[in-house]
């Protein structure tokens, strides 16, 4: 039986283009079903949808049907579905509705006019099915990232509805409270049979959660399937994935237990001539390590205190013409702090900050830089906030970061990935040397990383340095050149990004395959060396 | 265990502090004398260091008496330059004579000592309303509020709730902006055209926010099945009873006493009819809501003493209580009025206990029975 069934449903926001054009898909009833595609490839429209978000809520032109457990969305409106459907937006922070955990979780159920004590065993049962027992008495706005999501999905399941439908629920998380969060539906999903239907862009914790994979494209439906062979082809699949893709290892595998499975049954043979030659120097052959310039930024015993309380203590390092510098650590390590402190836009309780150089900051959140019309005035704007008139390097940075294409549209109806590099184009474009990043990655598709990735390790060749705080694993293994990893505010590794990424929890899935190879391009650079004897 | 920390977190029920507002607030109408409303915007600021704990509404509240005493300057500037007639002139501006039209009133001119003291006095007044507003809500649970309204009122209560939370995000959202602004050009900051380059985003991002609340509500069943015809009667009888009184005052106003007073039973009366349908009618039960414990009676007999008891002075005539600008003097202060407003500190014998590091160790631990299990 289909728990969802859309049929033929067209779709398009006021004033704006077609976001569906013809999707007919069904939702078997207790599957995870995981939606994948580009920024703008309709899977927010998708999946809003599901409890007539779309087009109750949105307006907009909308054709076809969809069937939500035998209710019609055209005839039933979000809150007539209510009780069969729960639905998480991106934003967790953003769809609270009571100062106290516990009482939103109860908001849905007062909402359904249930039963007092029908609504205690409700809220108790949500609480606990998301392991958020605890917080029940705290204010949403207190929790960790991770926890404030479990907090929202255990809103939206006070209800008990038959499906969850849940936008990027992982995308502003650390991976600790990403792995909270996918590992709670899972046990959901296996222990109630909730049907979950799920849109993602990381996919290294999602993809082995899912039973069919629906792949996106302008609006339709490009692929449906078991996730391994779909996932093989699309771009923005796992590491593991691409690396079995190289390797011509079928099926792909999803996870790292599945790689590593496969490496040691075999797998390796068709590498061992690639490493052996590499194993007796240093791995840092397999990429070309620029020595380092002269240092551009350098911290020396910095401590900041916030509300009374020390975020960073004694932390110093240098950043130098051409780093690319990853810092790490969970939630609340201090990585914004430290950036904010060294664009100077804080000030230091103890130590200080030498720059020689302008610094750029771009902060976590893009929409608190965007304000002009387009794209392409965005980017005007800060070179006219500097005094100057460069129209080259307004180009340039459309190009860099592959916004060219969009740099007559408003930087707000852009996907949040593209809104992403557009506050840092609006950034980059005054000409700091060194550019500080705050999360970039959150919430983009494969090739707005690629994109930013290239922009990134150009700048640094350039002569430039950028300092990325992330969660992103990945990218920090593909661009950086050093790495410091945060802990409660100190320093708790730091040096080569390919030694400290390489010894700790952080090591990127390649490494956890097939060491001492941080990536894909590196197994595929010793490849080809192979190759040319 | 849920209960106590509850508690220790919030000591008191919301209808306690809204007690506690309207106790202060009219304590201030009683005795507006500047030593007593400082002393009020002392034990308001004192409560919400004390039980604020870390709330963007008690991050608010220095904002908000900032701008009360930036309007409150604004008027004694106007009054300043619009009032003339008095001994004591400091000095004389050249003056400006409005056209009838306009009110006719001269702008400039002579400026007076006591009517400065005057307007100030009755500005700090002001001040003092709104710090005592702000700390109420610095320190109340609004939901709690929400809850303790009658059933009909409910949705309407949320609504209402849910808009006056978007004041603190709104104020951390223009922090963020700013910081953008500066970390945009490397640290320098530039001020031409700040004002749109900040406001547009601050605006966008409160919209963006306004919608996906909206949406969560929606797709919760937010006003789901309407209300009953019981409730919506209760509700339209309370409004009439609430325009009644209204109208009672105008009456009042115009002198018509009979006519006040018939309006006031009756608005009274069909406020109390409202109450009483709309908590026995409804069918829909609320998620525990918090009652009102014997301590929480207690302190709200507490804090009522503080105004019962000015009011006594000032029958007795205590002087100290009103100030009067002209001939100007230092205010006086008595120990009977001070004992008085002492009792708005009575909320202080319960302090609460924060949650912080407990909640950080709980998850922690949490997370190892989750990796146990």
């Amino acid at each position: 039986m289909s728990a969802l069934e859309y049929r033929d449903v067209r779709f398009g926001y006021p004033d704006g283009p077609d976001a569906l054009t013809g999707v007919t898909l069904d939702v078997p009833a207790g599957d995870v079903v995981l939606v994948v595609g580009d920024s703008g490839s309709g899977k927010s429209t998708l999946l809003r949808a599901a409890n007539g978000l779309v087009p109750h809520s949105s307006g907009g032109r909308f054709a076809g049907t969809v069937v939500t457990f035998g209710r019609d969305t055209r005839t039933h409106t979000p809150r007539e579905l209510a009780d069969v459907v729960g639905f998480v937006a991106q934003d967790p922070e953003a769809q609270f509705v009571v100062d106290r955990v516990e009482h939103d979780v109860a908001f849905a159920l007062e909402n359904l006019g249930l039963p007092e004590l029908v609504m205690r065993r409700r809220v108790e049962e949500a609480l606990d099915a998301m392991g958020i027992a605890h917080l029940r008495d705290r204010s949403p706005s207190s929790l960790s990232g991770g926890e404030r999501q479990r907090a929202a999905i255990a809103g939206a399941l006070a209800a008990a509805p038959q499906a969850l439908v849940l936008d990027e629920p992982t995308s502003q998380l650390d991976p600790q409270g990403a792995d909270d969060v996918l590992a709670a539906l899972g046990r959901l999903n296996a222990d109630l049979g909730t049907t979950v239907l799920i849109a993602e862009h990381r996919l290294e914790r999602a993809a082995p959660l899912a039973h069919h994979v629906v792949v996106l494209e302008a609006g339709a439906v490009h692929a449906v399937g078991l996730p391994g062979p779909v996932l093989a082809d699309f771009p923005g699949a796992p590491s593991v994935t691409a690396l079995g893709r190289l390797l011509g290892w079928d099926p792909p595998p999803l996870t790292v237990r599945d790689a590593r499975a496969r490496a040691l049954s075999g797998g390796r043979e068709a590498l061992h001539g690639a490493v052996a030659p590499a194993s007796g120097s240093s791995p840092a052959t397999v990429t070309d390590l620029p020595a380092p310039g002269p240092a551009l930024v350098s911290a020396r015993g910095l401590g900041v205190d916030l509300g009374g309380r020390s975020v960073l203590h004694d932390v110093s390092f240098d950043v130098h013409a051409g780093d690319v510098v990853a810092l790490l650590g969970r939630n609340g390590a201090g990585k914004t702090t430290l950036l904010r402190a060294l664009g100077e836009l804080l000030r230091p309780t103890r130590g200080r900050v030498d720059a020689t150089v302008a610094v750029g900051c771009v902060p976590q959140n893009p929409s608190s830089v965007l304000f002009a019309p387009t794209v392409r005035a965005e980017l005007r704007e800060t070179i006219r906030l500097l005094g100057r008139d460069d129209d080259a390097a307004i180009d340039h940075w459309l190009d860099a970061l592959g916004l060219t294409h969009h740099a007559a549209r408003h930087p707000r109806s852009l996907s949040g990935g593209e809104r992403q590099r557009v506050a840092i184009a609006a950034v980059a474009v005054g000409g700091a040397p060194v550019l500080l990043l705050d999360e970039p990655t959150r919430g983009m598709d494969a090739a707005s990383r690629r994109a930013l990735h290239d922009a990134v390790v150009q700048h640094a060749r350039g002569g430039g340095a950028v300092v990325l705080a992330t969660h992103d694993v990945e990218l920090a293994a593909e661009c950086a050149t050093t790495a410091v990893v945060l802990g409660d505010g100190d320093v708790v590794a730091a040096g080569d990004a390919r030694d400290v990424l390489a010894g700790s929890l952080f090591a990127p899935q390649v490494l956890r395959v097939l060491p001492p190879f941080l990536t894909v391009a590196e197994v595929a650079t010793a490849l080809a060396r192979e190759d040319r004897p | 265990m849920t209960r106590a920390q509850n508690s220790a977190e919030r000591p008191w029920h919301a209808c306690t502090w809204l007690v506690w507002a309207i106790a202060a607030t009219a304590s201030l109408q009683i005795a507006p004398s500047p030593l007593y409303v400082a002393l009020v915007i002392a034990i308001a600021t004192l409560v919400v260091s004390v039980y604020g704990l870390d709330s963007p509404y008690a991050r608010a509240y220095p904002l908000l008496v900032g701008l009360a005493m930036v309007f409150a300057a604004l008027r004694v500037a106007l009054t300043a330059l619009t009032t003339h007639g008095g001994p004591h002139v400091l000095f004389t501006l050249p003056s400006l004579t409005l056209p009838n039209w306009l009110g006719g009133f001269t702008v400039g001119s002579s400026i007076e000592g006591p009517i400065i003291a005057q307007a100030a006095y009755e500005g700090f007044v002001i001040v003092g309303v709104v710090a005592v507003f702000a700390a109420f809500n610095a320190v109340v649970s609004h939901y709690e509020l929400v809850q303790s309204l009658p059933r009909a009122f409910h949705e309407l209560g949320l609504v209402v709730a849910v808009g006056v939370a978007f004041v603190p995000t709104t104020i951390t959202a223009i922090h963020d902006v700013r910081e953008a602004d500066r970390a945009r050009t490397g640290g320098r900051v530039v001020r031409r055209g700040r004002l749109v380059r900040q406001i547009v985003p601050v605006l966008e991002t409160g919209l963006e926010r306004a919608i996906t609340l909206a949406e969560s509500m929606d797709s919760r069943g937010f006003a789901r099945g309407g209300s009953t015809p019981r409730e919506s009667g209760a509700a339209w009888c309370g409004a009439a009873g609430l325009l009644g009184l209204a109208g009672a005052f105008v009456a009042l106003v115009a002198g018509e006493s009979t006519v006040a007073l018939v309006l006031v039973c009756t608005g009274f009366a069909a406020v109390v009819l409202a109450m009483v349908v709309a908590s026995t009618g409804s069918t829909r039960v609320r998620y525990r809501p918090r009652r009102l414990t014997r301590a929480d009676v207690a302190l709200m007999a507490a804090v009522c003493a503080a105004p019962i008891a000015l009011t006594v002075l000032s029958i007795a005539g205590d002087a100290s209580l009103v100030w009067v600008a002209s001939p100007l003097r230092w205010p006086a202060l008595h120990v009977l009025p001070v004992i008085a407003l002492g009792a708005l500190v009575a909320p202080l014998v319960r302090r609460p206990v924060l949650a912080r590091t407990v909640g950080t160790v709980t998850s922690t631990s949490a997370r190892q029975q989750e990796v146990a299990a």
